[in-house]
C-alpha cells in the first residue's frame, strides 16, 4: 500500500489540527505530500509553472476543505491526489486546443534534474515502496495499463478511449476494472 | 435498497472515482454510498487504488521556495460543518475552544447581568449561575489537557524508533472488528479499534499488556462511540519488553487488577 497504518494515523491526526485552524498542521501535511501532489501535477500537465499552481490550488483548498474530508471515502493522501488530479485536469481541458501539445511537451525545465544530496533514510523507503508500486502498475498488461492512464493521467472517458484505442467500449469498460481490481489486490499485499 | 440497484451502482465506482459520470448518475451514486458501507468500502479501495497509480509518476522535485508561496496564499476562509468520519478519534486542543469560548461568553453574560440587577435574590440567583459556568469551564479546561496530552503520547508512540505495529484479531462476538495496536516498550500503548460491539450490558472493554503469561492492566478503551474505541497510555510496568500480546477483555466497570472476562480482541509480536 502507499503507505502504513502509523502514517495514516499520523495523517489523520494533521488533517485534524488542519482543520482546527493549525497553520503548522497543513505545514507539516505540504512537508509529508507536497512531492507526491507536484509530482502527479507535473505528470498531468507537463509544465513546472501550472503544476506549481495546481499545488498551491491543492493546499489551499485542503486548507478551507479539511473539515469536509471523509475518510471513510479514502486515506489523506488519496484525497489530496483526487484534488490535484481534478485540479490539473481542469487546467488541461481549460487550455487552448493549440496549448495542449505544446505544453505536455515543454517537459525540459523540471528541477528534478539537479543534483541532489544523499536522501534521508526515510526518503529512501518511501523511494523503495515508490518503486514497489511502480513495478505493480508495470506488471499489468499493457492494454489494461493504456487504458487506466488515459482515464486517468488525460482524463479522457471512456467512449473517449474507446474511439483512441479503436477499441469496443465494454472492452475498455473491462480493461479499466480489471486492471483497478489488480491494483487494489496488491493495496492488500 | 435493492440489490439489482446496488449491482448496478457497484459497477459504476470505477468511472465515479475517475470523474466520468454525468451529473445526475453521480448523485446518484452519491445518495447510494451513505447507506451502503460495502460500496464505500469497493470506492476507498478503489481511490487507493488510483493513489497508487498516482504514485507512478516521475519523481520531480518541488522548488524550495513553493512550500513558502503555499503558505503565504493560505486564507482565513474555512469551510463548515466539519467533518464527522474518522477512525481515530484525535481531537487536537483547538478544536476544544468553540466549547471554552461559549463557557467564557456565558461568564461575561452573566457577569454584566448581575450588575444589572441590584436586587440581592436576584445575585444569588446569578452568583449560583455564575458557579455552575465556572465550574463548566473548569471541566473543560481539564478536558482540553487531557485531550492534548493524549495527542501528544500518541504521537510520541507512533514515532517511537522501538514502535512495532500490531493487528488485534477479534474473537467471539467481535470477529468483524478492526484493530490495530502501536506498542514502544518505552513511550507505551496505542489501541485503535473499528466496528467493535458494543461490551455486554454493565461491562466495558480492558486493555491488557500480557509478557511471559503475565498480563498488566494498560487501562480501559475509550470513545466507544459507533463502534470505535482508542487507548493511548504509557507502558503499564516499567522494564517491559518489545515481545507482548495486547488484548481486550469486557471488565466490569471501573477494570479490575487482573483479567477475568471473555476476550475479544488479541495480538502478539
Amino acid at each position: 500500500m502507499l503507505q502504513g497504518e502509523a502514517a495514516t494515523t499520523i495523517d489523520l491526526h494533521l488533517i485534524n489540527r488542519v482543520a482546527g485552524g493549525e497553520r503548522d498542521a497543513i505545514a507539516e501535511l505540504y512537508d509529508r505530500h507536497g512531492a507526491r501532489v507536484y509530482a502527479l501535477a507535473h505528470r498531468i500537465l507537463g509544465n513546472s509553472t501550472d503544476a506549481e499552481d495546481v499545488v498551491q490550488d491543492v493546499f489551499s483548498q485542503a486548507w478551507r476543505k479539511a473539515a469536509t474530508y471523509r475518510a471513510d471515502r479514502g486515506s489523506v493522501v488519496a484525497w489530496l491526489l483526487v484534488i490535484t488530479r481534478t485540479r490539473a485536469l481542469d487546467r488541461v481541458r481549460a487550455r487552448k486546443p493549440s496549448e495542449q501539445r505544446e505544453q505536455r511537451l515543454d517537459d525540459c525545465d523540471s528541477p528534478a534534474l539537479a543534483s541532489k544530496a544523499a536522501p534521508p533514510a526515510d526518503e529512501l523507503i518511501a523511494r523503495e515502496e515508490a518503486d514497489r508500486v511502480r513495478a505493480a502498475v508495470m506488471q499489468l498488461p499493457l492494454d489494461q495499463r493504456q487504458a487506466l492512464e488515459l482515464a486517468y493521467f488525460d482524463g479522457l472517458s471512456q467512449t473517449e478511449i474507446a474511439a483512441k484505442l479503436q477499441t469496443p467500449l465494454g472492452t475498455v469498460k473491462t480493461r479499466i476494472r480489471t486492471a483497478l481490481a489488480t491494483l487494489r489486490r496488491s493495496f492488500h499485499a | 435498497m435493492s440489490s439489482g440497484r446496488h449491482d448496478r451502482i457497484g459497477g459504476l465506482l470505477e468511472e465515479y472515482a475517475l470523474g466520468q459520470l454525468r451529473p445526475e448518475q453521480q448523485a446518484e451514486v452519491d445518495l447510494h454510498l451513505r447507506d451502503c458501507p460495502t460500496c464505500a468500502q469497493a470506492l476507498r479501495e478503489i481511490n487507493e487504488a488510483l493513489a497508487l497509480l498516482a504514485e507512478t509518476s516521475p519523481a520531480v522535485e518541488p522548488p524550495a521556495s513553493l512550500k513558502a508561496r503555499v503558505l503565504a496564499s493560505l486564507t482565513e476562509e474555512r469551510e463548515e460543518p466539519r467533518r464527522a468520519h474518522t477512525t481515530v478519534e484525535t481531537r487536537s486542543g483547538l478544536q476544544q475552544w468553540p466549547w471554552l469560548a461559549a463557557a467564557a461568553a456565558l461568564l461575561v453574560g452573566i457577569g454584566l447581568a448581575a450588575m444589572l440587577y441590584r436586587s440581592e435574590s436576584h445575585n444569588r440567583v446569578l452568583s449560583q449561575d455564575v458557579q455552575r459556568a465556572t465550574a463548566e469551564a473548569t471541566n473543560l479546561r481539564e478536558r482540553l489537557q487531557r485531550f492534548s496530552s493524549q495527542t501528544d503520547l500518541a504521537l510520541s508512540i507512533l514515532t517511537a524508533a522501538d514502535m512495532r505495529e500490531l493487528s488485534l484479531a477479534g474473537r467471539e462476538n467481535a470477529v468483524a472488528a478492526a484493530a490495530r495496536a502501536y506498542w514502544s516498550p518505552t513511550r507505551g500503548l496505542l489501541v485503535v479499534a473499528d466496528r467493535l460491539p458494543a461490551p455486554p450490558p454493565g461491562r466495558i472493554y480492558q486493555v491488557w499488556v500480557i509478557e511471559s503469561g503475565q498480563p498488566v492492566s494498560a487501562g480501559l478503551l475509550g470513545n466507544q462511540s459507533e463502534g470505535r474505541g482508542m487507548l493511548v497510555a504509557p507502558p503499564p510496568r516499567q522494564g517491559t519488553g518489545i515481545a507482548v500480546t495486547v488484548a481486550v477483555t469486557d471488565e466490569p466497570p471501573g477494570g479490575l487488577a487482573a483479567p477475568s472476562g471473555t476476550i475479544r480482541l488479541a495480538g502478539s509480536i
